[in-house]
């Protein structure tokens, strides 16, 4: 029987809760630092209780404690930056693999995609693996029975937190996306593709350089290995080269529309339509053509 | 006290092809200090001059990690020194038992304050490996960390957070995996080259580090199913009504 032990930090985990009960063991979720009540659809939480303003990667320790994973369990773990650190926690206490990109997890093996998604590896669960997925919305179902360990942090605390003025996004559910690279040499220039997205009621994303290095864009809005998977009706890449790390993000949409000055840019071999132009007439025309 | 920077000397795998049998042949894509890690070794730098510490740099990976080209991509970086691994054993190993590798590395140094490291590796690309180091550790990790300072007991951090950001202060020693834009990466110049021949780099065999046993069996390789695409480009003044018309064709517009 594989058990399956969630680690989490945020109710955000819908999608491992599918996963461990297609597994058919037992579902375990380990909290660290948050209100357990809201881990609904789970068989049991184990809460690791923290003193306020303890940040939740200084709870690694007594989580890594708390997931007692046995050959043949499975570890699972949303794909967001505090729970990663538990997640390396826990392998390195375990000893297991910690592996992201998985695309199905069966009782015995998995399947990985590894090196930004050129091959696909099959694993033997066999022993306890950690896997780094995309974690889903807040689940549903009934309380579990919880249990609360209180914990022995690392001395950190959060001083103060800047909350964003802008609301974060969740791309995963659009159905026509504009995509803006580095094609685009101004913040103010990005209008172009916003005219173009108005008109189709398409969400904005882009390529990670505009949202790292130039901040023109929210960081929750690039796309790729790094940043958010999307598989809308419509992609459409303005002035993005393609590099894989970009596309294994966008790869599951149903239509690739690329414009980009270079014929020889990677995006057109995954695309459907293309137009070799300059984006800032390309676009205009396309806005245009639109209305 | 001495800043360590875990870096990898790592090829990026869209230089890579793939047999139909799924298996990776990299000998055509060409092995660097992996893209984001010069970023962590400037940050590194940045502490080591305001403390007037060494930086040292840490990695393990194949023999190629050891290459003369190698040890100078990173040392003209701006470390001090590096503790180098390579081995070709390592090739297939899981990321945990690596990781366990570069803790004994740090371990090894002995009185390093913070380990620092890239945002992710240009091959893997997975952003776990400082988590792991940290695990086997037994310190603290913060990742996505936009700048650090250090305190009298430890150190602060600017973590990028739900959208926002947040302050970290914490006491003692950490490992912290900076964002790819936490500051300007420096490009080394013909100086920077010459200087990093000088630089020491001290190989340190597998046998004589304590590497976890972690179990990861492959047991089958495959070459994903791409998507096929239509691959038709539009040209002349009519392209963009052209493209609409396909789209509305298609039923996405
Ligand atoms: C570990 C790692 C993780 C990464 N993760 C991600 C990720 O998650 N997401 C991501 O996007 N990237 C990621 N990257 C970066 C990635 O490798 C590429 O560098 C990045 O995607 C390139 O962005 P770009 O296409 O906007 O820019 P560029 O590669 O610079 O491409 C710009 C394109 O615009 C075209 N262009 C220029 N001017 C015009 C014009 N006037 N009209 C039309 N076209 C024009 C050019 O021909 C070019 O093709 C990662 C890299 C690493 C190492």
């Amino acid at each position: 029987m594989t058990n399956t032990w969630i680690v989490a930090v945020s109710p955000q985990i819908s999608a491992l809760i599918d996963t461990g009960r297609a597994l058919g063991g037992t579902v375990t979720a380990v909290v660290a630092g948050t209100d357990p009540s809201r881990f609904l659809g789970v068989d049991r939480v184990i809460a690791i209780a923290a003193p306020e303003g303890v940040p939740a990667e200084a709870l690694a320790p007594s989580v890594a404690s708390a997931v007692a994973a046995q050959a043949g369990d499975v570890v699972l773990v949303a794909n967001r930056p505090s729970e990663r650190v538990l997640a390396g926690a826990v392998a390195a206490k375990l000893g297991a693999p910690i592996l992201t990109g998985a695309k199905v997890i069966g009782k015995e093996t998995a399947e990985i995609s590894r090196y930004g998604g050129v091959t696909q590896q099959t694993i033997s669960l066999a022993q306890p693996v950690v896997l780094v997925v995309d974690g889903g919305t807040a689940p549903s179902g009934n309380a579990a029975a919880s249990e609360t360990v209180q914990a022995e942090p690392y001395a950190a605390t959060v001083t103060s937190t800047d909350a964003s003025s802008v609301a974060q996004v969740n791309l995963s559910a659009a159905k026509r996306i504009v995509a803006v690279g580095r094609g685009f040499k101004s913040e103010a220039d990005l209008q172009l593709a916003k005219d173009l997205a108005a008109a189709i009621g398409a969400d904005l994303a882009c390529s990670r350089p505009i949202a790292e290095g130039s901040g023109w864009l929210a960081r929750d809005r690039y796309i790729g290995v790094s940043g958010q998977h999307v598989a809308p009706d419509v992609y459409i890449a303005l002035g993005i080269s393609g590099q894989l790390q970009h596309t294994v993000g966008m790869t599951d949409s149903r239509v690739v529309v690329a414009v980009n000055s270079d014929e020889h840019a990677p995006i057109f071999a995954g695309s459907d339509y293309g137009i070799v132009g300059d984006i800032y007439t390309v676009v205009p025309a396309i806005t245009a053509a639109v209305k | 006290m001495t800043i360590v920077v875990a870096y990898k000397y790592a090829a990026n795998p869209q230089d890579a092809s793939v047999g139909s049998d799924g298996r990776i042949d990299w000998s055509r894509a060409k092995e660097t200090v992996s893209e984001y890690d010069p970023v962590a070794i400037q940050v590194g730098r940045q502490l080591a001059d305001a403390a007037g510490s060494e930086l040292v740099g840490i990695t393990v990976g194949t023999t190629a990690a050891n290459s003369s080209l190698a040890r100078k991509g990173a040392l003209s970086r701006g470390l001090d020194r590096a503790v180098i691994v390579a081995d070709d054993a390592v090739r297939d190993w899981a990321p945990t038992r690596v990781g366990s590798v570069l803790a004994a590395l740090v371990e090894r140094i002995g009185d390093a304050a913070i380990v620092l490291t890239g945002d992710a590796s240009v091959d893997e690309g997975a952003q776990v490996m400082p988590t792991v180091i940290a695990g086997y550790l037994g310190w603290p990790c913060f990742l996505e960390v936009i700048s650090v300072a250090q305190t009298a007991d430890g150190w602060e951090l600017v973590q990028a957070h739900e959208g926002g950001t947040r302050t970290i202060a914490l006491a003692g020693a950490a490992v912290v995996s900076v964002t790819t834009d936490a500051t300007e990466a420096r490009t080394p110049g013909m100086k920077d080259i010459l200087a990093a021949g000088k630089k020491p780099a001290e190989e340190v065999a597998l046998a004589d580090l304590d590497a976890a046993e972690v179990d990861l069996t492959v047991t089958a390789h495959s070459r994903p199913a791409t998507k096929a695409r239509e691959h038709q480009v539009f040209s002349g003044d009519d392209a963009p009504a052209q493209l609409v018309a396909a789209l509305r064709s298609v039923g996405v517009l």
